[in-house]
């Protein structure tokens, strides 16, 4: 177990509850690092609720950005952790259906969750990032290449993540690394939370273990943009097992 | 036609809204302070009407919205936009929350709302102002930079519904224009005679609107600095630091 003889890293991760956040929290957690996970539930025993030693949980609702970056900062703050090696910004939520149809609740509520806390929480955390000369990864999605017609304010906030990785990377450089890593559909709940049935099709979704070896092999590499395909996480099954580290 | 122009006292809007109704249409002009439009309205002899709104307030939107959802418009053109410019962690937190509800969630709300409350005449056109930096990146203006990127994928990804609605979409690029907007965010010693003057632009798009274009890089600057952002996207954003951001002097917002 040479991984856990190295100094345990500290590592943020939104939107941990479920999901792509949820395995990515356990995997770095069973390397020997400690994690503090965030999301939108209430979690009363984090040791029960992620079956892992290491992992801290803060509730932090990130449709009131300002609050959440305040949440996280204050849970840090407990903790102690005035360095960070890793913020991975995962937390992301989608309304599906006729753009003509969004409301405007949903438009604020998408922008909050996938934008404007990510910004928020990346502007109150970055002096502890640039303490480690951390790493700062932005969760993205392939909608944001492209645009999406049933997914418009969704692909819209993503493509805004990914304008916003590419010019911090450059204002950062030297200080802390930016990572924008753009994972396909994941099987996860969040397509039939933003209101979409897919039957079959479910079923060629990468499962989110995958996407989280996958993250972690980019996050590993230090890969400024990555999208996250089906064949880049058929490469990190075949990548020496050393995802705990950064 | 009838049009609808937001931001329009100053810079950009304002050219646009001149031209507008010097060509003879009627133009509803949204802005934070309309005062500056004052003289003009006075002129257009009822065919320019003002609206207040900030558009940094969710309420303040939907106050819009009720109004202008009981008449059709011909051609709306989403031009309101602040910027925040410097280092990312110099800027305060609260005009971060400010740049994306102006530049981000009101003009999807107002597009989405007016086409969804059939505001929207038939074979009408919806301009998106996004912005250069979307091709090139935007060191000191990371923000600013998202804003405008989610704004060209919104655009993109809406073309199709709303085109079956009738309602057509063009999203235009442009570079720096020469307002004083772009003078208080461009680094010291910037030419201003290198900015596209704004009644230049307010024709240029205009003319697309009327070519029924999809998407307008204005003028041959955008056009080559596209070329560039395109075949080299991390050469260009380090070109945009080395030109900007290494040369700003302290956070403007």
């Amino acid at each position: 177990m040479s991984e856990t003889q190295h100094q345990p890293l500290r590592i943020v991760i939104t939107g941990a509850s479920d999901g792509l956040g949820y395995h990515l929290a356990r995997n770095y957690a069973a390397h020997g690092h400690d994690v503090l996970t965030t999301g939108s539930r209430q979690i009363n025993d984090e040791r029960l609720y992620f079956d892992q030693a290491g992992i801290a949980y803060v509730r932090a609702d990130q449709s009131e950005p300002q609050r959440a970056a305040g949440r996280i900062d204050e849970a840090l703050d407990r903790l102690g952790w005035d360095r960070l090696d890793l913020v991975l910004l995962n937390a992301g939520v989608g309304w599906s259906g006729d753009p003509a149809e969004e409301k405007p609740d949903s438009v604020a509520w998408q922008v909050a969750v996938n934008l404007g806390a990510p910004v928020a929480i990346a502007h109150r955390l970055s002096s502890r990032l640039f303490a480690a000369e951390g790493k700062l990864v932005l969760i993205g999605s392939t909608a944001a290449a492209s645009g999406n017609a049933r997914f418009a304010t969704y692909a819209a906030t993503k493509a805004a993540l990914d304008a916003f990785a590419r010019a911090l990377r450059e204002e950062w450089a030297g200080r802390a690394q930016v990572l924008m890593l753009h994972p396909g559909p994941i099987r996860t709940d969040m397509h039939a939370k933003a209101g979409l049935k897919l039957g079959l099709v479910r079923r060629f979704f990468m499962t989110p273990e995958r996407v989280a070896r996958a993250v972690a092999m980019a996050v590993r590499k230090g890969e400024a943009k990555r999208m996250i395909t089906r064949a880049y996480g058929w490469r990190s099954l075949l990548s020496r097992p050393r995802e705990g580290q950064l | 036609m009838r049009a609808l122009v937001t931001g329009a006292s100053h810079g950009l809007g304002r050219a646009l809204t001149q031209s507008l109704l010097d060509d003879g249409h009627e133009v509803v002009a949204v802005d934070i302070d309309t005062a500056p439009l004052d003289a003009l309205i006075a002129e257009s002899r009822g065919a320019c009407k003002a609206r207040l709104a900030d558009l940094a307030s969710e309420s303040s939107v939907q106050r819009l919205l009720d109004v202008l959802t009981d008449q059709t418009f011909d051609l709306v053109i989403l031009n309101a936009g602040i910027s925040a410019t410097g280092r990312f962690e110099d800027i305060p937190q609260s005009a971060y929350e400010r740049l994306i509800a102006v530049n981000l969630t009101a003009p999807i709300t107002l597009a989405s709302q007016l086409v969804g409350q059939n505001a929207m005449a038939a074979r009408s056109t919806i301009v998106f102002v996004s912005s250069l930096s979307h091709a090139v990146g935007y060191p000191g203006a990371a923000v600013y930079a998202a804003t405008k990127s989610g704004l060209a994928l919104y655009a993109k990804g809406v073309r199709r519904p709303f085109a079956k609605r009738g309602v057509r979409v063009l999203t235009v690029f442009p570079g720096p224009i020469r307002t004083d907007h772009a003078e208080r965010h461009a680094p010291p010693g910037a030419k201003a005679n290198r900015r596209m003057a704004p009644d230049k632009l307010a024709g240029l798009i205009l003319k697309a609107v009327r070519r029924r274009k999809r998407e307008l890089y204005p003028g041959m600057g955008a056009a080559m600095a596209k070329l560039f952002g395109n075949l080299a996207p991390n050469a260009a954003t380090r070109a945009m630091r080395k030109a900007i951001f290494d040369k700003l002097d302290g956070p403007v917002w």
